[in-house]
């Protein structure tokens, strides 16, 4: 009589072992691969950057209609503005000797500088779309509704911010569209009552743009208001969970 | 004495719904992959075939004409053209800033939430406020600009003669209606000559004040209080909610059109214009 014998691992299931059961995989992921709901989701809820989200969420936001991902967009471009911009400040000298020059060397000399500042100033336009989409999504959602008030205000505080850093961020080619929209734009500052003057000689260092202006509007474009809109995102997508998640009907 | 303090009901995360959920991975984190995925893509190709803009080095001394604002302060660019320049620059966006804001603390009941337009009239109310918010915002920016009367009078050979040329404009206001002298400047009685946060008061241009502050600020106001209280009273507008959805409907209309017509229909000069005459001109200032 005939025994059936059980057949041994394949060759799919060696590797598989190999790479995930390893002794230096299970030292960086505590967790297996995420092929059953329980790694599913502990790795949500153990990987630092996941645990942004709960480890499962109600069905109707998952819906692409619903968010748009839109909120989730606006965070992946400031992301990538990061990295494009990260690599764009290893060429570029805020001074007014060297940043036009510096402009024109990424677009002609560096390897893919051109594509890299393409990015940067398109994404940077994405960005300010996308937060504004975003917030008519939240409106007409109706997700500024108690108890997800005080994010709403976070949320406006962002979009002011997005704002401020794409403004910033205009001056810096220092060449005539730059200088004429932040000299416009800072006219515009300079016309608020009792204030007006003020900041707008505290924003340009002086009285109108120059080299002064350049080195403010850099400082504040790669690390003040960046840092700024970190702390912001922070609190605000802590809220979101704190809140309840995304809003759903009653 | 010991004082009772009451709380106030404070809004909660409500319940979950554990039956009715998903895991995030993989039904979130994939679609998060995938749009990032997407727009990752589209901005590569994107950047590929479009150069961002490099213009001549900046020169103090040549001032392109128009010159203009980044594109998303060309809302505020085109306000400046209609009215005080502090109010179309800071005051309007500052106070609609803090009005914005300020909703989920006007607007407190949750009904509604977590779906679009959940409440009754909603998408109406949506519909009418950016038509008005639409077809208003270019009313008034054509009005002013003197085309209106400039058009009404080629298109149908109607004129109002010099009677009513003032109401070609707001400027006209200002500059056809027969002023009397002393209106130009009225002392601030009885505070004249008192200082008040570095701004010291000693006449009042009464034209310029009524066209620069009085007019636009009554049309800044009255406008969406005026479809407010017409949707009303057409019994669309009954909550709070509906407050809010007819003057944000209304103000996303307005700033579209207006940052548009900043970016599109200004030429140089700042005249109105349609988007296939503009032109940019790196003018010397005082030649243009």
């Amino acid at each position: 009589m005939a025994v059936e014998t059980p057949a041994g691992p394949t060759l799919a299931d060696k590797l598989y072992d190999k790479l995930f059961h390893n002794y230096v995989w299970k030292s960086i992921f505590r967790t297996g691969y995420p092929n059953t709901p329980r790694n599913q989701m502990l790795v949500v809820a153990t990987n630092v950057f996941l645990h942004l989200h709960p480890t499962r969420i109600h069905r109707t936001h998952v819906k692409i209609t619903h968010t748009y991902c839109l909120g989730g967009l606006s965070f992946f471009m400031f992301l990538g503005l990061t990295v494009t911009g990260i690599l764009l400040m290893f060429y570029y000298v805020p001074s007014v000797e060297r940043a036009y020059l510096d402009i024109q060397n990424i677009q002609t000399t560096v390897q893919f500088g051109q594509l890299m500042r393409n990015m940067h100033r398109w994404m940077a336009h994405a960005m300010v779309i996308l937060v504004f989409l975003h917030m008519m999504r939240v409106f007409y959602t109706g997700a500024y509704k108690p108890p997800r008030e005080f994010n709403w205000v976070v949320g406006v505080i962002l979009l002011v911010l997005t704002f401020l850093l794409s403004f910033t961020g205009y001056l810096l080619p220092w060449d005539q569209l730059a200088f004429w929209a932040i000299t416009v734009g800072t006219n515009i500052a300079g016309s608020a009552p009792v204030l007006g003057p003020k900041t707008r000689f505290w924003l340009l260092g002086g009285f109108e743009v120059g080299p002064d202006s350049l080195i403010r509007f850099y400082t504040l474009h790669v690390i003040g208001l960046p840092l700024l809109a970190a702390i912001f995102m922070a609190v605000h997508f802590w809220r979101i969970r704190r809140d309840g998640g995304l809003a759903r009907p009653l | 004495m010991a004082t009772a303090v009451v709380a106030r009901p404070v809004a909660r995360p409500q319940p979950r719904a554990r039956d009715e959920e998903v895991l995030v991975w993989p039904d979130l984190v994939f679609i998060e992959f995938i749009a990032a995925m997407v727009f990752t893509l589209t901005l590569f190709l994107l950047s590929y075939l479009v150069n961002a803009p490099l213009l001549d080095q900046a020169n103090a001394d040549v001032t392109p004409n128009p010159s203009k604002a980044p594109w998303y302060l060309l809302n505020l660019q085109e306000l400046l053209l209609h009215m005080n320049a502090a109010m179309a620059g800071v005051i309007v966006p500052t106070v609609w800033l803090v009005i914005m804001g300020a909703f989920p603390y006007f607007d407190r009941d949750n009904e509604g939430q977590g779906q679009y337009f959940a409440t009754e009239n909603s998408v109406r109310i949506t519909i009418a406020s950016a038509i008005v918010g639409f077809v208003g915002t270019w009313g008034l920016i054509i009005w002013d600009s003197g085309k209106g009367a400039y058009l009404v009078n080629k298109w149908f050979g109607i004129s109002g003669g010099s009677n009513l040329a003032f109401l070609e404009s707001e400027r006209s206001i200002q500059q056809q209606l027969p002023w009397p002298e002393w209106s130009t400047h009225i002392p601030y009685l009885p505070f004249r000559g008192v200082t008040i946060l570095g701004q010291q008061f000693l006449n009042l241009n009464f034209p310029a004040w009524l066209v620069e502050q009085a007019i636009p600020t009554a049309v800044l106001v009255g406008f969406p209080c005026m479809l407010i209280y017409v949707l009303w009273r057409k019994g669309w507008v009954v909550t709070r909610r509906d407050v809010l959805l007819a003057l944000f409907s209304g103000f996303v209309a307005a700033y579209g059109v207006l940052t548009l017509s900043g970016t599109a229909f200004r030429g140089q000069g700042q005249e109105l214009v349609f988007p296939w005459e503009l032109k940019v001109s790196e003018g010397i200032p005082g030649q243009e």
